[in-house]
């Protein structure tokens, strides 16, 4: 969006809510600029969509637009940045931040104070507001984030959609121009994620600039503009329906394709469409056969009897209860068998239960009552290495694990803590390695590579032991789409090598694209057990449940079919037309 | 589990003003600094109990009663080994057990365990935001005391940190727990670099946090909620002081050291 310019003696001054012209930054130490040129306005009461793969320039952009950087990551920077009409190199970052808003991906980093209503105030107390005006302004800011009546709550005590919500009070009560959100969502279920989103359309609504960071792309279908960035370049910028259909581009940037407009792209159809409903019209429209289709019926799979085999279950759960001390149930009365051909993708809200029934699987927590069978033997008698030698445990955060200086270090950790020799070591961290594909990164120190790769990493050292049944806590959070195709992919290549999967996580095309039987949890207790495809036909279990279907599974039903993916959904389709 | 110790109540001692309460931690510090004697240490300790049930602080010194209980019974081991005065009961070559050893043991423990039992208690009716301008009144500079009383804030979430970093270990079959005391303190190290690593990254995003929020921009920040001094606040001054002020004379006139026999 182009704004009428000025320019003055004191240099470039805008109309717009934001100008960035000719913006390079090059970290300190590093050969490639993070950012080459960027060039851009937006307007008032604009969102802008940014997207682009891990190291494409989104986050380092985010910090040149509150002064992060160059003043607190250190590096060459080149370019004008206006906000209104102060150009931000006059600015502290402290200065700026009455300016420009900054809310980031780790909402528990960016909470520092002991109840909700003194984290609204701390910006404004940094500032030097009177006590009157801060008064005057935090009802609003909580009211305008849902959170009123929450003043005297911990903020540790808000779920993760809530803490996200208050990081965005504490950087509204300032009254900012522009709030840019870096990836908010990331770590957030769906429920969370809904909430930071509906408060963002609210926000745009009242006329706020909004620049959002994101990797899922259904969630900015309804931005004003989309910016692509690709090393550090703008290679596309415009609105949804131009820069949402170029998948070719898409593709390249590493970006997840919109599956709503695949499905339309794949049917010659094609257009852009943000909504379930719009796109069943314009197929309907299209193929006129299938406007009175019926919405597909539950399957009629029994609960809990899916992928199973005559043999024994390699883990049984049965009437599993557990509380943490002084604390209420957090399991209460579980059942639960995984076969060895199993992949199962274990749903539900933060707080639900997910992690608390996996530590119990692995042996991290005992129970409060039942117990948790491992091949017909109570895991309350084995010995932890024994249970870590048929069970594998991801941890959702890398960093947690890697403790040695190389990759194949850190990969050999584990059997040579089982004091196997040297050779058949050796034989292992190969096997590993060449199957996560990070043999060529044998001796990098795991703690300078990418998040997807220290993800991959953990994912080794974790198969060098060979467990029968790996389980992956959130194991795409952070990653890219690319380096999330790539995670899946050696994760359902294992599972067809007969490790059973068990996968906690809050990304439902995740779920309908490589699981093959769903578990949701909901206040400790398991609501669900069974095939995928009736997961996400079970309408009041998922309305009650804050996970959704996938806007292509959500599209399929109202067509008349179950599809989990958008080419299955476009073969059905072609063949009903 | 609730990883901070702060219990919100409304009691006298919660509503005393945030300088008070740093004053009457370094009263309790300064006032067991000077006593070794564990007979002149009890009305100290005493006094905090009675603190703590005027507060409802039980369920903290319940959390930590572990590291009460290890305080007091390794101190008295250990200075069993470094005493050497007084009349010895048993004398071995590295075991020296006299009734002086085992009084002053006993009262080192008592010394660490009051020191605990202070620090339990501040923070038990004490926010960070109150220890930060508590300390600003007193002439500590804010960023200064900011950046103490968020140690606080981050001290449990380190340890929160590191016990998922020891499972993520135990589950690749790393053996924490045989072997001898050193031989599982060095095997610990392994938990070191990604503790500190997690730190380092936690500690960043949180410093840009703080910037991002206009941390700094200066030096005396106003502040939300009103901080006026009342009546009581000058009278637990004055208790204080006269805590202050006796333990120092328990000292000076001899009272708070140990008789060798």
């Amino acid at each position: 969006m182009k704004t009428e310019l000025q320019t003055t003696a004191e240099g470039t001054i805008t109309k717009a809510a934001l100008s960035a012209s000719e913006v390079t930054f090059v970290y300190h130490g590093a050969t490639v600029p993070a950012l080459r040129s960027l060039s851009f306005e937006q307007g008032r009461g604009e969102m802008i969509g940014v997207m682009g793969a891990s190291g494409a320039g989104k986050s380092t952009l985010a910090k040149c637009l509150n002064r992060l950087i160059p003043e607190f990551e250190g590096g060459e920077f080149r370019g004008i940045i206006v906000i209104g009409k102060t150009r931000l190199d006059s600015l502290r970052v402290c200065e700026a931040a009455a300016q420009v808003g900054m809310v980031f991906q780790d909402f528990e980093a960016q909470l520092f104070c002991t109840s909700v209503e003194l984290e609204v105030a701390f910006a404004m107390e940094q500032v030097g507001m009177d006590r009157a005006e801060m008064k005057a302004r935090l009802g609003p800011a909580l009211e305008a984030v849902g959170l009123a009546g929450f003043e005297q709550r911990d903020p540790t005590s808000l779920s993760g959609g809530e803490k996200q919500r208050l990081a965005i009070a504490s950087v509204l009560a300032l009254r900012p121009s522009i709030i840019v959100l870096d990836e908010p969502t990331t770590d957030l279920d769906p429920d969370g994620k809904a909430e930071v989103f509906d408060l963002i359309a609210k926000l745009r609504g009242q006329g706020l600039s909004l620049i959002v960071i994101e990797h899922e792309s259904e969630e900015l279908l309804h931005a004003d503009r989309i910016m692509l960035l690709r090393q550090g370049r703008i290679v596309a910028d415009g609105p949804p329906a131009a820069v949402m259909t170029n998948f070719n581009l898409l593709e390249q940037c590493g970006v997840h394709l919109p599956g709503l407009n695949r499905v339309l792209h794949e049917l010659g159809i094609g257009g852009h469409v943000a909504e379930v409903d719009a796109a069943y019209e314009a197929i309907v429209r299209a193929f006129p056969k299938l406007r009175n289709s019926k919405p597909a019926a539950p399957v009629a799979t029994p609960t809990a009897k899916v992928s199973r085999s005559f043999a024994a279950p390699l883990v049984e759960v049965v009437d599993l209860t557990f509380a943490y001390p002084g604390g209420a149930a957090a399991l209460e009365r579980i059942g639960l068998e995984i076969h060895a051909s199993d992949f199962l993708a274990i749903v539900g809200q933060n707080g639900s239960g997910k992690t608390t029934l996996a530590k119990h699987i692995v042996g991290l927590l005992q129970p409060t009552a039942g117990r948790v069978m491992l091949e017909g033997r109570d895991r309350a008698t084995l010995h932890a290495a024994e249970t870590a030698r048929e069970v594998g445990y991801v941890f959702q955060n890398p960093d947690h694990q890697i403790s040695a200086a190389s990759v194949w270090d850190e990969v050999a950790f584990g059997p040579r803590n089982f004091g196997i020799d040297a050779e058949e070591v050796d034989r292992r961290c190969v096997e590993v390695l060449d199957a996560v594909a990070l043999l060529d990164a044998r001796d990098s120190d795991p703690f300078l590579l990418s998040k997807g790769e220290r993800q991959r990493v953990a994912v080794a050292s974790v198969l060098a032991l060979r467990p029968r049944l790996l389980i992956l806590d959130e194991p795409t959070t952070g990653l890219d789409h690319r380096e999330q195709r790539r995670m899946m992919a050696l994760v359902q290549e294992l599972n067809r090598n007969g490790i059973a999967i068990v996968m906690i996580t809050h990304t439902p095309w995740l779920v309908a694209e490589y699981a093959k039987r769903v578990v949701l949890m909901r206040k400790g207790h398991k609501l669900f057990d069974g095939a995928v495809e009736d997961f996400f036909a079970q309408d009041e279990i998922l309305a009650h449940s804050s996970f959704r279907a996938p806007p292509v599974t959500r599209l399929a039903r109202k067509l008349g079919t179950l599809a989990l993916t958008p080419q299955s959904l476009v073969d059905w389709i072609k063949e009903r037309a | 589990m609730a990883i901070y110790l702060y219990l919100d109540r409304d009691t006298f001692v919660h509503r005393l003003h945030p300088t008070v309460k740093v004053v009457a931690l370094f009263v309790m510090f300064w006032s067991v600094y000077w006593v070794d004697n564990p007979i002149a240490l009890l009305p100290l300790g005493l006094f905090m109990l009675w603190v703590a049930q005027a507060t409802g602080s039980w369920r903290n010194f319940y959390r930590y009663r572990w590291y009460f209980l290890i305080l007091i019974f390794t101190t008295t081991i250990v200075w069993m080994f470094f005493y050497r005065r007084g009349t010895p009961l048993i004398n071995l070559p590295f075991i020296h057990v006299s009734r002086t050893s085992l009084v002053f043991g006993l009262g080192r423990g008592i010394k660490l365990s009051e020191l605990l039992a202070a620090s339990v208690l501040f923070l038990s009716t004490t926010r960070v935001e109150e220890f930060t301008v508590g300390l600003a009144k007193l002439g500590v500079s804010y960023r200064v005391g900011f950046a103490i009383s968020l140690a606080f804030r981050l001290v449990p979430l380190f340890i929160d940190s590191a016990m998922t970093i020891v499972d993520a270990q135990k589950l690749r079959g790393y053996d924490f727990d045989s072997g001898r005391l050193f031989e599982r303190m060095r095997r610990y190290v392994t938990v070191v670099i990604p503790v500190f690593m997690a730190a380092l990254r936690r500690a960043n995003n949180m410093a840009m946090a703080l910037e991002a929020r206009g941390f700094g921009l200066r030096n005396r920040p106003t502040t939300l909620i009103e901080y006026p001094v009342v009546g009581a606040d000058v009278l637990a001054a004055m208790t204080l002081f006269l805590i202050a002020a006796g333990h120092f004379l328990i000292y000076y006139t001899g009272y708070g050291a140990i008789a060798v026999r």
